[in-house]
């Protein structure tokens, strides 16, 4: 396991990069056997694939730009897929929403918003949250007292008060014309903040049991640091639960970004995420324009599902003695 | 042992109190309370006379005090929105709350579990992962869109359910009920599915990784090989073993499941403490926030200590932290 | 809405029929039963079938006569003096006499309620006798009878004997969770937040009343879960049923829509007295009458009335809707037309538009996040460049008063239905000490409207009266001082076979109701 060589490492874990470690056998062998063999998780990466790639190019895929409104007309408003709008005569593959724009090229940008809010909501709780974990965990003591109590107070807050709280806060504090953009990180900080718990959860349980064993000791024995440890012996061996943790949050994170938006502190109704399209469409359940609320929900469930499933076959995967 | 619990007690004090520092402090940042008390034709002074009177000149470090030193001694103040004390309407609406999160509790549990050993026994089997991937589609949709579309279809297009509220409830004195009429027991159905949906398919999942973690074991594979009935094997050996995590998580969950059900409560107008709390940010009611915040958090603290002092005793291996750290 | 009218006038002719229940629903819970502790549209809906004041509304909003049988000015413009009806009784079986009157008065403007500026003008009120009570105001006040019709009535004998002599905003008291008028209906529970049930009450001295004998009112916040209920049966009658959801009820079986135009104007407002906006730049452009014209051309309201508002709401020339007395017949609102707004922008020196901040409430009015984002991009067409921001209204007012906005989005309903009323608060220069402007938040200030409000306030000949209010009017509209956009639709929803009143301040009179058995 050592003689590998070290640029070898995966770039999904970077952290593991320096010296390999048993995950990235399990990487180089088993998973990919595992990733062949499982049809499911294969769709399942390439719908993910195609909803990022999407995602990266909507510029180019989109028909138009839903961000720009002086690109927008009004009165498109309402034109059902496929059909020509009744004043303007315009046609829209997917529709249009209630401000004209074109639901197909809504959707594209806000996949992107969508995406790019869950993945650095938890890339933040990620990090945050395994090296607070990691402290906690190895260094133990009043340490581990704090950062856990401090995470029990973040349990008790509820995500949208958080959110809140920090929109407040940026209100005050930022220029206006870069709240536009700010609203987008208010997101990502309070999805973040209130995700890094179970990280650090997870990481510090991990954590308590890998110091005991004999390799922590060893390395202990012979005067190697405690971050050194921490981050070259003890994180690779407890990365597999995080990286399964970090799937699933992602599919978590990007759905808690739509229900932000459900109880109205979410991603600005000019540059609207899938969760604001979700919000904005379900209040057209009942008028007849379902289009409105179909196609982002069904994105959002395909992105969402996907990303679960691998999650799921991560999970299964990752745990070298289920095989 | 005991020394731990006294430890954790007296930090779980200290968390209570930071809780309600953070909170005090995030307040003014909802909004202003005043606005929505007064009608349009107030006064500058009008305006002043009621800062003064609710005390929200002072610092909000003062405010904290004050809500503390009535705290302990079971006062949590007079409710903006309402003008009646928050004990009382809390005490109102509690009964609700926790209505739905048992019933929604229970069916998370129950089928979690029975899904999660099925999926585990069968574990190649179609059916298992038919349910494998399906159940994903319960978490891979936001709550609020699950609940409107429940109640789009049970309540509106098929008309079986109600769509709002607890239904009748039964006057107990001291508690509502909504299980004994039967308007109320069919108002429970769509809001508990919603919110016990997402603790059901994690359950469920939990309880299928652990079993088969359980069944790869050595003592499982000499019970077979012993040549004890699979259904012995599964229920009597594995499934117990499974159980001791699957509690502790569930444990955790019921939290979250208090929490989650601010979402669903405002869904179905479902007139519990979630649907006050959305209500009191939404009018700045600071009183009705601070009590809320503070009973969720002395709960939070509850299950976590209990959980801590669950897993000191149920792993051996951490016994000794408990005494040296 | 006219075979409702007619409906219920036939209905006041029959006699009262068996037991009806009629559940409705709304947004808001009135947050208190004490008729001076909460000055806003949900406390008076409720509590205006509960209470009752001396004069009150029809069903075409005219004052007409209720605990006063008769009113009359008192010498050259010193007061009104009020002749009370005799044989009114309390739910809780008094007498109403003229004492209640008083002890009223002096509850509804002590310095705890929030009803006292109605009361700014009196300079004190007397009894005379059991059923006549003398009011004098401060100057001639031609209007005092319309600004009261929500001042209600409470026995002085029920609040003094349960300590709530005066309403208590703060801490509540007895009338907080209890009433006790002379109206149609009595309260029999109430459940804030959850529930408030209302019964016929025999004694009532009227006869106008449906066949409605008992009542519950719930509030349900999200109005597509309260549609959902109305749809499958569980409710009577909701407001506002959503404006988009309005023709799906309207098609369904077993439901329908009734519209309405509500009191409530629309519109946009400017940052009139600031030296620089928020987002910099040195210069107020909107201080210039042309740029602020410009907004009025850039922005397409019918379109907006078309998709947004679903053909629900009616454009606005002025900040009162025609409803309104003292209305300015004859005006016209700013033509769409982009490119008169970008000349009329060059002219003034902004070829290239500029920068502003646009705020607008996501949760007050209805629709107001998507009329806004359709504003701002109509006002990016015609090259301005709005920063815009939408937050709940938790936030919106504190953030007006704070002065931390440029372009805002305003609604205004006049509660004396009365065009000096938005004059009064949204243009009058700010003046804290004399009460007034104190909505004006964009400091608009002009002198000869300044120097017209207190001539309206006391002229009595409604002629120059009304000459005077069209000259504000028209000042306004051509200095742009704001854009009114639209008047706020009423739209509800009810079960077939429930036959209501609606007015245009969006209360709801249960003894107007009438339901099929």
């Amino acid at each position: 396991m050592t003689d590998l060589p070290d640029t070898k490492a995966t770039p999904a874990v970077p952290t593991a990069a320096a010296r390999p470690s048993r995950l990235w056998t399990m990487w180089d062998s088993d998973l990919a056997y595992s990733f062949r063999r499982s049809p499911v998780a294969m769709v399942a990466a390439l719908v993910t694939l195609l909803l990022v790639l999407a995602a990266v190019f909507a510029p180019l895929v989109a028909t138009t730009n839903p961000f720009d409104p002086s690109s927008l007309n009004l009165m498109n408003g309402f034109t059902p897929p496929g059909e020509a709008n009744a004043f303007t005569g315009e046609a829209f593959w997917l529709g249009t929403d209630d401000q004209g724009r074109d639901v197909y090229s809504t959707i594209l940008y806000g996949l992107r918003i969508s995406l790019f809010v869950g993945v650095m909501a938890v890339l933040f709780a990620m990090i945050l949250g395994v090296l607070l974990g990691l402290i906690a965990g190895y260094v133990g003591g009043w340490t581990e007292t704090i950062i856990m109590r401090v995470a029990d107070v973040q349990l008790t807050f509820p995500s949208i008060l958080v959110a809140m709280l920090i929109f407040g806060i940026a209100r005050g504090v930022i220029p206006i014309e870069y709240r536009d953009q700010m609203a987008i990180w208010v997101l990502i900080l309070a999805i973040g903040l209130s995700d890094w718990v179970q990280f650090a959860r997870v990481v510090r349980g991990a954590t308590l049991v890998e110091r005991n064993k004999e390799y922590v000791q060893a390395a202990q024995l012979i005067g190697r640091s405690s971050t050194a440890i921490m981050l070259r012996h003890i994180l690779p061996n407890v990365l597999s639960p995080v990286l399964v943790i970090a799937t699933i949050s992602l599919a978590l994170a990007i759905i808690a970004e739509a229900t932000l938006s459900f109880l109205g502190v979410g991603a600005p109704p000019t540059q609207p995420s899938l969760g604001t399209l979700i919000r904005i469409g379900q209040d057209f359940l009942f008028s007849g324009e379902w289009w409105i609320l179909f196609f982002p929900a069904c994105t959002l469930l395909a992105l969402a599902l996907s990303v679960n499933l691998l999650g799921d076959w991560l999970r299964d995967a990752l745990n070298p003695k289920l095989d | 042992m005991l020394a731990y619990i006294i430890r954790r007690i007296l930090q779980s004090v200290i968390v209570l109190l930071a809780v309600g520092l953070v909170a005090f402090s995030m307040f003014r940042f909802v909004g202003d309370p005043i606005e929505q008390l007064l009608g349009q034709e107030r006064t500058v002074q009008d305006v002043e006379r009621l800062r003064e009177a609710l005390g929200l000149n002072d610092p909000f470090i003062v405010q904290y005090a004050t809500f503390l030193g009535r705290a302990v001694q079971g006062d949590f103040g007079i409710s903006y929105r309402q003008s009646r004390p928050v004990a009382e309407i809390i005490a109102e609406r509690a009964p609700a709350t926790l209505e739905l999160a048992a019933v929604s509790g229970l069916i998370a549990i129950s089928l979690g579990i029975a899904l999660g050993v099925y999926t585990a026994i069968r574990r190649r089997g179609w059916l298992a992962n038919v349910v494998m991937s399906t159940s994903l589609i319960g978490v891979s949709l936001p709550t609020f869109l699950i609940g409107i579309l429940l109640i789009y279809v049970f309540g509106v297009q098929l008309r079986w359910l109600p769509t709002f509220g607890r239904g009748e409830v039964v006057d107990l004195g001291w508690w509502t009920t909504g299980l004994l009429t039967e308007s109320g027991l069919k108002s429970l159905i769509l809001p508990s599915i919603t919110l016990g949906l997402y603790q059901m398919t994690l359950i469920m999942r939990l309880v299928r990784s652990e079993m088969l973690e359980v069944l790869r074991q050595d003592y499982i594979r000499f019970a077979r090989a012993r040549g004890l009935s699979a259904r012995a094997v599964n229920f009597r050996h594995a499934l117990k073993n499974t159980l001791v995590p699957v509690i502790t998580v569930t444990g955790l969950q019921l939290g979250a499941i208090i929490a989650f059900a601010i979402i669903t409560e405002t869904v179905f107008q479902w007139p519990g403490v979630g649907l006050l709390f959305i209500n009191a940010v939404q009018f700045v009611d600071i009183p009705v926030m601070a009590a809320y915040l503070m009973l969720i958090s002395v709960m939070f603290v509850l299950i976590n200590l209990l959980v801590d002092i669950l897993y000191v005793w149920v792993d051996p291996r951490l016994r000794i932290d408990g005494r040296t750290t | 809405m006219k075979t409702a009218l007619t409906a219920a006038m036939l209905a006041a002719l029959t006699l009262p029929a068996g037991a009806t229940e009629l559940r409705f629903a709304s947004t808001t819970d009135p947050n208190t039963l004490d008729p001076n502790a909460g000055n806003s549209a949900p406390v008076f809906s409720l509590l205006g079938n509960v209470y009752e004041g001396l004069v009150r509304r029809g069903r075409d909003m005219s004052v007409e006569p209720a605990l006063a049988t008769a009113w009359a000015p008192i010498g050259d413009g010193e007061g009104w003096r009020f002749t009370l009806r005799e044989g009114v009784t309390f739910h809780g079986g008094e007498a109403f006499t003229a004492e209640d009157v008083i002890f009223s008065y002096e509850r509804a403007s002590s310095e705890e309620s929030d009803t006292s500026s109605w009361f700014a003008s009196v300079d004190r009120m007397e009894a005379d006798g059991d059923f006549a009570v003398n009011v004098y105001t401060n100057g001639p006040n031609p209007i005092f009878v319309d600004g009261i019709a929500n001042w209600m009535m409470m026995d002085s004998g029920w609040a003094a004997a349960n300590g709530a002599e005066r309403p208590n905003i703060e801490q509540g008291n007895y009338a907080t969770l209890n009433a006790n008028g002379t109206g149609p209906y009595r309260i029999t529970e109430r459940q804030p937040g959850l529930k408030t049930t209302l019964e016929a009450f025999d004694g009532w001295w009227g006869e106008d009343r449906g066949n409605v004998t008992t009542a519950t009112f719930t509030p349900v916040q999200n109005s597509a879960t309260a549609v959902a209920a109305l749809l499958s049966g569980e409710l009577d009658l909701i407001e506002p049923v959503p404006v988009q959801d309005a023709a799906r009820v309207e098609t369904a079986e077993g439901v329908d829509v009734i519209r309405g135009i509500e009191a409530r104007v629309i519109m946009l407002g400017f940052p009139h007295d600031k030296d620089t906006l928020l987002t910099g730049g040195g210069v107020n452009p909107f201080q210039d009458a042309r740029v602020r014209q410009a907004v009025g051309h850039a922005i397409n309201v019918p379109a907006i009335l078309q998709t947004v508002m679903r053909g629900s709401a009616a454009p606005a020339t002025q900040l009162v809707s025609d409803a309104m007395r003292g209305y300015t017949s004859g005006l016209e609102r700013p033509a769409y037309d982009p490119d008169m707004a970008r000349t009329l922008l060059a002219e003034a020196g902004y070829p290239d538009g500029f920068a502003f901040s646009l705020k607008c409430p996501n949760d007050r009015y209805l629709n107001d996040e998507a009329v806004c984002t359709a504003i701002n991009a109509m006002l990016a067409q015609v090259g301005l460049s709005p920063a815009f921001e939408t937050m709940p209204v938790a936030n919106y007012w504190p953030t007006l008063r704070e002065d931390d906005h440029d372009m805002y989005l305003l609604g205004w309903s006049p509660g004396t239905f009365d065009a000096e009323h938005p004059i009064r608060f949204l243009a009058s220069t700010p003046n804290a000490e004399k009460k007034l402007g104190s909505w004006n938040f964009g400091g608009y200030s002009n002198a000869r409207i300044d120097e017209l409000l207190p001539m309206i306030q006391s002229e009595i000949d409604d002629t120059k009266r009304q000459a005077m209010l069209d000259e504000v009017a028209t000042l306004l509209a051509e200095e742009a001082a704001y854009v009114p956009l639209y008047v706020q639709p009423l739209v509800w929803g009810v079960r077939d076979g429930v036959e209501v009143v609606q007015r245009p301040d969006n209360f709801l009179q249960i003894r107007w109701v009438e339901m099929a058995e």
